[in-house]
């Protein structure tokens, strides 16, 4: 479609945002904007809010005139805060010829939209075809109920439509656990580097990208909107003395259904396996959700598994004043360990965070290292390189090697880093280099092979 | 804290067998920092009404002090305020991984209280109560 100057015009998506309040509980304004912040996400107008105080109806979640008012205004979709039946979805759609979604579907919808990789495509697919699954089966039967045309009425299309679904989700996963490997393979390689994993984690638009690519001074797409991120960037971050790689992940949401979390798992598994995880928390979120957003990462990351220690980025210091920074710390106190105040946009705090990251990462250690003058101890040498830090290298009879790094990825080095248990007993590896002498040898100690 | 979780909610031949134990513990936001001491408290009952879970807990929990965490399963989904005001002591649910790792720590030595309280009465205990 063109309009009269001949730009193209791409037809404008709108919806009206439907609410359900309890009648024993309050709606929380947070809520509103959560959905509207949604809805404006996956790109709809929305033409109007409607709220209904009652419990919840069998047939169409609210009252039907409310539901009636709201398709007046003529919107694409019907967008309700509270979950769907598949009943309700079916009676709506044919009642007011308004499709309408809840908003697991807007999330879905949105992750749909941006989904540029294979592996997210797949993932949000499965989550879809999982969320989807029992309403196929409730409306296929319902529609058959009434012996509507397109069905034979022999009863064999619902199922088999049922099983397609089954056995495309069971492709899909065996295609995740591929990529899920291949992400193990590449995380087990970048160890063996020498690299700390670090992940970020936190509410959706928490500022997790921004903080990214202050960190790791990239240029990820990062937008005041709710899932900017899908797909995990991985980035290598040169901090003092230690180099770490960072890893921006897909942001959590309150009430995150399992079924997504499950879909996501080869995402998530960036942050479950990581050495540190940043968990950012948007500290200008109004006092009365901010507990309950950092609550539901804790949830998340608990689900997910990841027993990473944290470190809590209180992020967008800037928008608030201290005093308010100060009182919103205090309330995050048994939610938010080692936090760390930090404006990513403004670029504050960001020395604090990096001192606080490196404090958190396994420890480094120091070791004095004899290999044979040999080609096999020049091999071992060029491997140590990759993986540790050389503080000093003296070649005589033997090559003697003083580094830094972590004990068991030096161990692995020297190694072939064929046995994982290298860690357990240096002093037996195979080969005829000598072992690493655990910390460096401080001034008085007796010399290293006790001469 | 005092993590709690009471194991065995389910009929074995129309009775209750349910150990409910109680852990408390220092707990940071990240995990259990240090287990101080555990109850565990064996009960038999007819049914699993709130009466009967709050009653349990109360006595699990006796002369440890703290705030209680319980998971929300085991106490109905009912709202915070009414289980303080029922327990009558200061109770949430869990909120950070610690929290979770507790309760969690509290479900595992309940679940063994609870096996073991079930083989002596195998071995023909007639009570593991009191």
């Amino acid at each position: 479609m063109r309009d009269e100057g001949g730009r193209s015009m791409r037809r404008e998506k709108t919806a009206v945002l439907l609410f359900r309040e309890d009648p024993r509980e309050d709606l929380r304004p947070e809520e509103v904007t959560e959905l509207r912040g949604l809805a404006e996400a996956a790109g709809y107008t929305v033409l109007a809010e409607v709220f209904q105080r009652r419990g919840r109806d069998r047939r169409f979640q609210l009252g039907r005139g409310k539901v009636v008012e709201a398709a007046s205004l003529g919107p694409n979709k019907l967008i309700f805060n509270e979950p769907l039946s598949p009943g309700q979805i079916f009676n709506i759609g044919k009642e007011f010829e308004i499709p309408p979604m809840d908003r697991f579907n807007l999330i879905l919808e949105i992750f749909a939209s941006r989904a540029s990789t294979r592996e997210a495509k797949l993932q949000v697919e499965l989550a879809r075809l999982s969320y989807e699954a029992p309403f196929v089966r409730t409306i296929e039967s319902l529609k058959k109920l009434s012996e509507r045309p397109g069905y034979r009425g022999s009863g064999s299309y619902d199922v088999s439509m049922y099983r397609d679904i089954k056995g495309r989700m069971a492709k899909i996963r065996a295609e995740l656990r591929a990529v899920e490997e291949t992400g193990v393979r590449r995380r087990e390689r970048r160890r063996k580097l020498g690299f700390d994993l670090v992940a970020l984690a936190g509410y959706t638009n928490a500022g997790k990208s921004t903080l990214f690519n202050r960190l790791a001074e990239e240029t990820v797409a990062a937008k005041d909107q709710p899932f900017t991120t899908l797909s995990p960037t991985t980035r290598a971050v040169a901090a003092r003395d230690r180099r770490f790689l960072l890893t921006d992940t897909v942001g959590f949401i309150d009430d995150l259904p399992l079924f997504l979390i499950k879909a996501f798992r080869s995402t998530l598994a960036e942050i479950v396996e990581a050495d540190l995880v940043l968990l950012v928390v948007d500290l200008s979120d109004p006092p009365e959700v901010l507990r309950e957003r950092v609550a539901s990462c804790h949830e998340a990351l608990w689900d997910c598994g990841c027993y990473a220690p944290l470190v809590s980025v209180l992020n967008k210091v800037d928008r608030i004043t201290p005093e308010e920074a100060e009182e919103r710390c205090r309330l995050l106190e048994d939610l938010a360990p080692t936090p760390v105040l930090v404006s990513a946009r403004e670029g504050l705090g960001l020395e604090a965070l990096l001192d606080a990251i490196l404090e958190k990462l396994p420890p480094l250690e120091e070791f004095l290292v004899r290999l044979p003058a040999s080609e096999a101890g020049m091999g071992q040498l060029s491997r140590l390189y990759e993986v540790a830090e050389p503080l000093e290298v003296r070649y005589g009879e033997e090559v003697e090697v003083l580094l830094r790094g972590r004990r068991e990825i030096v161990a692995k080095a020297l190694r072939g880093a064929e046995r994982p248990e290298a860690d357990q007993d240096m002093d037996d590896r195979s080969g005829a280099a000598t072992a690493p002498e655990g910390r460096r040898p401080k001034p008085g100690d007796p010399p290293p092979d006790g001469e | 804290m005092v993590a709690v979780d009471i194991s065995g909610r389910h009929a074995v031949a129309g009775r209750y067998i349910m150990v409910s134990a109680s852990v408390a513990a220092r707990i940071s936001p990240e995990g259990v920092e240090r287990t101080r001491r555990m109850r565990l408290v064996p009960r038999v009952a007819e049914s699993v009404d709130m009466e009967v879970v709050i009653g349990l807990m109360e006595e699990s929990v006796r002369g440890l002090s703290g705030v209680v965490l319980a998971e929300r399963g085991d106490l109905y989904n009912l709202e915070r305020w009414r289980v303080e005001s029922i327990l009558g002591r200061e109770f949430k649910y869990p909120e950070s991984r610690g929290e979770r790792r507790a309760v969690e720590l509290a479900h595992h030595a309940s679940f063994a209280g609870r096996r073991l309280a079930l083989r002596l009465m195998d071995e023909g205990w007639e009570s593991v109560e009191g």
